[in-house]
Order: C-alpha cells, then sequence, then structure tokens
C-alpha cells in the first residue's frame, strides 16, 4: 500500500490522463477498506452487549456488512467502536489503544455515554464528556445503548464516508461527516458555547454539601 | 528476543557455534563442558516469578477488568484484581438525583439482570415509604425477573462457550436471548435497559400478548436446554476443561462473601427467593439447585439447573396473572423517603444486590450504597486461580460470570 498510496501518485498525475486513472484507483482502494472493516473487541459496559455482541451474534448478523472479523489486537484492527462509558482511568489506555491502530482507522462512538457523558455528564466527578475528548471520532450512534439496528446505521454511513472520503492524493486527510441540519440562524458555535457554560455551571460536585 | 542460550541449545554442533564472528558462550556450553559452578547450575533449575498483565482491553475479561497475574512458568501464582476502569461515581451521583431517577441509574449496573435492580431499588423504596403492593404487580415482577434470569444465563452461556473456544453457544444462546428481548421489548420499549420496575408498581401494564408469548417461549425452550446439555455438556472438551478447575470449597465462600450460583455451586443452599421470600416466591415451588464440588463444572451445572428452575416458577405463574392495577402510587410525582435507613436486598441473576440508602427526609438520599454480587464474587478468582494454569483462568473467569460496570459502581 504505501507504493500505491505515497510514491504512485505524483508519478501518474504527471501523465495526460493520469487524474482519471487515480481517481478509479481512488474507488477500488476506498470500496475494498469499506467492506473489510475489522472491529477491535472492546466495550467498556451496557453498549458492548447491543453493540458488539448482539450484532455479532445471529439474528442480527454483522457478517453482513463484511465486519465480523473482531480483533482483540489493535494492531490488527482498524475500527474501534467506543461502547459505554469512558472513565477518566481508561481514557489513556483509549487512547493509547487508538494509537497503537494501523492506519487508516475509523471511530464509531456508540451511545450517549460515548457521545457526551451521557446520564453521567452531570455531577459525576470521573467521567469523560465524550469520546472526541480523547480521540478523533468519524460516527456517533445515539442511543442508551442503542439498538443493533442503529449501529448498522451507523456502520453503512462510516462505509459511505470511506468510499467518497478519502483521496491517494493526500492520504491521510479525510473528509468530515456532514453535520446535521441546524435550525436556521443557529451555528454549531453557538451550541457549543452554550453546551460548555451550562457544563461549567452543573457539573461542580460540591463535596461539603 | 531470542537470548544467545536459547539460540545455541536449538542449532547443532553448538558447543563451539560462531556467528559473524562473535563467540557465543552460552550456559549450555559451558554446562556440557563442565565449566559451571553449583550455583549457575541451581539458578539454572530454579524457575523465575514473572508478572503478566491481563486487560483492560481483553477479550476474554468481559469488559475492562485489568488482572494482574504473578506466573512460574504457565502455572498462576497470584492474581491480582485491579479496578476502577468503568468507575463512574454511582454511588456519588445518587446524592444529586431525585429517588426516581436514580432507579434507571440500577439498570446500568447490572445491565444483565437489568429489572432486578429496579426491583432492588423500588423495594428499597417501598418499604420506606410503607407502601402496600397489589398480588397483579407483584406477580408481573416475578415473571419478568425469572425471564431476565433465563436471559442472562443464556448470555453467560454462549460467552462460556466462546472462552473455552466454541462459538456454536454463542450463537444458540443469543438466539433464545433474542426472543426474550423481543418479548420484553414489546411489554417495556427497551432491549436491555428497560427501567421497567418502578418505585409503586411497574412503568406499563403487560402487552395482551404477553401472556401468549411467553408461554410460546417457554415451549420452545424447554426442550432445547435438554438439546444444550448434550450439545455443550455432552461434549468431552468441555468436560476437562471445566471439571476440577476453579474450586472454591464452602468456607472460603462464606468468608470472601460470594454469593449466587457460585456459592450454590459451592454446596451452600443459600438463596434469598427461598431464606427471605419476595415477591410471589413464597407462593411457587421450586428447587435451589446445589453444587457438591464447587468446581467449573458444578458452576455450570448449578446455572442450567436455574434455568429449569426459572420455567417451572413461570410456568405455574403465567396461567393466572391476578387483574388490579399496575402503578399504585402517583405517577411522576417526587418521592420523599422518610428520614432513616433502609436497606432491600434482591437475588439476582449473579447473587445478592443490595441498596442501602440512607435518607434526610428530603427528594434526594443522604447517602446511598450499593453491595453489589460482582464484587464479592470476583474476589473468589485469587483462590480459584492460584495454583492452575492460565488457560484454566480464562475458564475460571467466564464461569464467575462477572459485570465489570457492577464491580466499579
Amino acid at each position: 500500500m504505501g507504493l500505491v498510496t505515497e510514491k504512485l501518485p505524483p508519478m501518474i498525475e504527471a501523465f495526460p490522463g493520469g487524474p482519471a486513472v487515480l481517481t478509479s484507483i481512488d474507488a477500488v482502494i476506498n470500496w475494498a477498506r469499506s467492506n473489510s472493516l475489522w472491529p477491535l473487541t472492546f466495550g467498556t459496559s451496557c453498549c458492548a452487549i447491543e453493540v458488539m455482541m448482539a450484532t455479532g451474534a445471529s439474528n442480527h448478523d454483522l457478517a453482513r456488512f463484511g465486519a465480523e472479523v473482531a480483533r482483540p489486537s489493535p494492531r490488527q484492527a482498524d475500527l474501534l467502536v467506543i461502547a459505554g462509558t469512558i472513565v477518566k482511568r481508561m481514557a489513556p489506555r483509549l487512547k493509547t489503544l487508538y494509537e497503537q491502530m494501523a492506519e487508516p482507522k475509523y471511530v464509531i462512538a456508540t451511545g450517549a455515554c460515548a457521545i457526551s457523558g451521557g446520564p453521567f455528564i452531570y455531577e459525576s466527578y470521573s467521567t469523560i464528556r465524550g469520546a472526541h475528548e480523547i480521540i478523533p471520532v468519524d460516527v456517533y450512534v445515539p442511543g442508551c445503548p442503542p439498538r443493533p439496528e442503529a449501529f448498522f446505521y451507523g456502520l453503512l454511513t462510516l462505509q459511505k464516508m470511506i468510499r467518497e472520503g478519502e483521496t491517494i492524493r493526500k492520504p491521510g486527510e479525510r473528509r468530515k461527516p456532514v453535520l446535521a441540519a441546524l435550525p436556521p440562524g443557529i451555528t454549531l458555535e453557538q451550541i457549543r458555547a452554550e453546551m460548555i457554560q451550562t457544563l461549567e455551571q452543573k457539573a461542580v460536585v460540591n463535596l461539603n454539601g | 528476543m531470542v537470548s544467545s542460550e536459547m539460540a545455541s541449545s536449538v542449532l547443532p554442533n553448538s558447543l563451539s557455534h560462531t556467528r559473524a564472528g562473535i563467540h557465543i558462550s552460552s550456559l549450555d556450553e559451558r554446562i556440557l563442558k563442565g565449566q559451571t559452578d553449583s550455583k549457575e547450575r541451581a539458578d539454572r533449575e530454579t524457575t523465575q516469578e514473572y508478572f503478566v498483565n491481563m486487560g483492560p482491553q481483553h477479550p476474554s475479561t468481559h469488559g475492562v477488568l485489568r488482572l494482574v497475574l504473578r506466573m512460574d512458568g504457565e502455572t498462576v501464582r497470584d492474581v491480582i484484581p485491579v479496578l476502577g476502569y468503568v468507575h463512574r461515581g454511582m454511588e456519588k451521583k445518587a446524592e444529586y438525583v431525585g429517588y426516581r431517577q436514580q432507579v434507571h441509574f440500577t439498570d446500568r449496573l447490572d445491565y444483565l439482570s437489568a429489572v432486578m435492580g429496579n426491583w432492588a431499588m423500588s423495594s428499597a423504596i417501598e418499604k420506606a415509604m410503607k407502601t402496600e403492593l397489589n398480588d397483579r404487580i407483584e406477580t408481573i415482577r416475578t415473571i419478568v425477573a425469572e425471564l431476565t434470569r433465563i436471559q442472562s444465563h443464556q448470555l453467560w452461556w454462549g460467552v462460556l462457550g466462546m472462552d473455552l473456544g466454541a462459538f456454536t453457544p454463542f450463537l444458540y444462546g443469543f438466539r433464545d436471548r433474542e426472543k426474550i428481548t423481543a418479548i420484553f421489548e414489546e411489554t417495556m420499549g427497551g432491549r436491555l435497559t428497560m427501567n421497567y420496575i418502578q418505585p409503586g408498581g411497574l412503568m406499563f401494564d403487560i402487552h395482551p400478548d404477553f401472556v401468549a408469548n411467553v408461554k410460546k417461549f417457554i415451549s420452545y425452550f424447554k426442550p432445547l436446554i435438554e438439546e444444550y446439555e448434550e450439545l455443550f455438556g455432552g461434549n468431552v472438551i468441555v468436560q476437562e476443561r471445566l471439571k476440577n478447575v476453579g474450586i472454591l470449597d464452602a468456607k472460603s465462600a462464606i468468608s470472601l462473601g460470594v454469593t449466587g450460583p457460585i456459592l450454590r455451586a459451592s454446596g451452600v443452599a443459600h438463596d434469598l427467593r427461598k431464606l427471605e421470600p419476595y415477591g410471589v416466591y413464597a407462593k411457587t415451588k421450586f428447587n435451589v439447585p446445589v453444587g457438591t464440588v464447587g468446581d467449573c463444572w458444578d458452576r455450570y451445572q448449578v446455572r442450567m439447573q436455574e434455568m429449569r428452575e426459572s420455567i417451572s416458577i413461570i410456568e405455574q405463574l403465567i396461567d393466572n396473572v391476578p387483574e388490579g392495577k399496575h402503578m399504585v402510587m402517583k405517577f411522576g410525582a417526587k418521592i420523599r423517603v422518610p428520614e432513616g435507613v433502609y436497606y432491600s436486598q434482591m437475588e439476582t441473576a449473579r447473587g445478592i444486590f443490595g441498596i442501602f440508602i440512607a435518607s434526610d427526609g428530603s427528594e434526594k438520599p443522604y447517602r446511598m450504597h450499593f453491595r453489589t454480587p460482582n464484587f464479592n464474587n470476583l474476589w473468589a478468582i485469587t483462590q480459584m486461580a492460584a495454583g492452575g494454569r492460565v488457560g484454566d483462568l480464562v475458564a475460571i473467569l467466564s464461569s464467575i460470570d462477572i459485570v465489570v460496570p457492577d464491580i466499579d459502581r
């Protein structure tokens, strides 16, 4: 892959018709990558049952989407599914796991806890408020815990992203997922600022009563 | 990295072996030449203990449990569990949210027997507020709890198979589990964290098809247990991997505070459903399965037998569910527990789940403590695994059936 993704593109691009060839190579590589996602067996709490186990089992069958080869070692996996609450003690380990995975790597955050801290967002001294505070997340799947079908939708979204997103001309650079349509007149920055303000007000644990 | 000693012992004619101009003078060579002293020979014969880190990310620790193993070759000398990788501050958080909100956090403690956590919490509040429940509520609670027990044991059975290297039980276990999940979903609207049993009753009345579906499930599942017993328990490899592995005697089980199927497998017939009957267990007839040796095989047998007993309890109750209201408290009203100290405990699929509430009469508890079964059960591994092989450790850990968020709280 190193030859194809790093050395070949500048050589081909110089020839007439080269860019068209590169686009075709992109399509083939992305197609292959999107259909052979190998998840890492990693789950911290309740979401692991629904998202990692029930999906892989008989009724829902993750193998239909080519993502059933769960690898226990991060070095062999390319999809990190964060299933469950991430607490402060686990955060450095999660970052290590992510760093040990080989490029290209993708992250799906499932469940309320991995998205924002969920029910533990306020008045908890130990939880991380969303996995994005530690590692970049590609797709969020809401739910507490999400249904296996919801996880499949997230997986299909990720596959779509992979197929459309990357180009070997700029390896490692990934297009961000399209943000959901916001109400008119409201920007993402406004929501974020408001969220931070509320968090700062309510997240203080008063140990003295 | 392969040491020079190991390399030279494998190679032929290693007595005067040189590679790339470097003469390898290994211990093996000197032993063969008779150049060693007695101290060196003694070092060679005794083994060196070392530490292996298992987890927090490991496929057979069922979550983010970390075990530090003191090893001697392949023999496990000591197991040191390291906790806190999913400590969410549940008990501290309870002091900031109301009683009604706290019920849904009990779902997320032991999520495989979520309904029983709800029940323990609700019954502690009901005890404090002296709420009288009607028979319909108690009967439905009991049926739902027993279905949860089957569901939980089915998942445990599947995962035990997977940990021993067989993938088929996992698929079978989840196939049956999904049937119960579908029944729950119809009535409760949730698949895993249902938040169904509420203080003063039930969140919703049962679905019109509930009784018929439960009967259908029982007639489907009853012959399957015998099939699984033959398929999995009759397998020689499974028997070899489970029999006489991870023995826990009754005395140390009691002193460790172990409860549930593990305690019963060690030969102690301790079941809260019999000793302090709650719900409508007093009206039903069922046996408490007890093991004799206290090994992994007994724990497997006890859980399989418990599933049969659960089916018999449901069969006794499902035909005549009494009529009545499904909620006796004012729904959604804030709960003010009178001042005092309250404790309520339940027999979940894993053991005794207790809830302690210290109330100062306000809308929020002054202090809340959860006595979770997995925390005590996990500590049994220090006794079970010591002296065994590292391959057996996975089977032992699987036979304990831990849920890590329940340990860390």
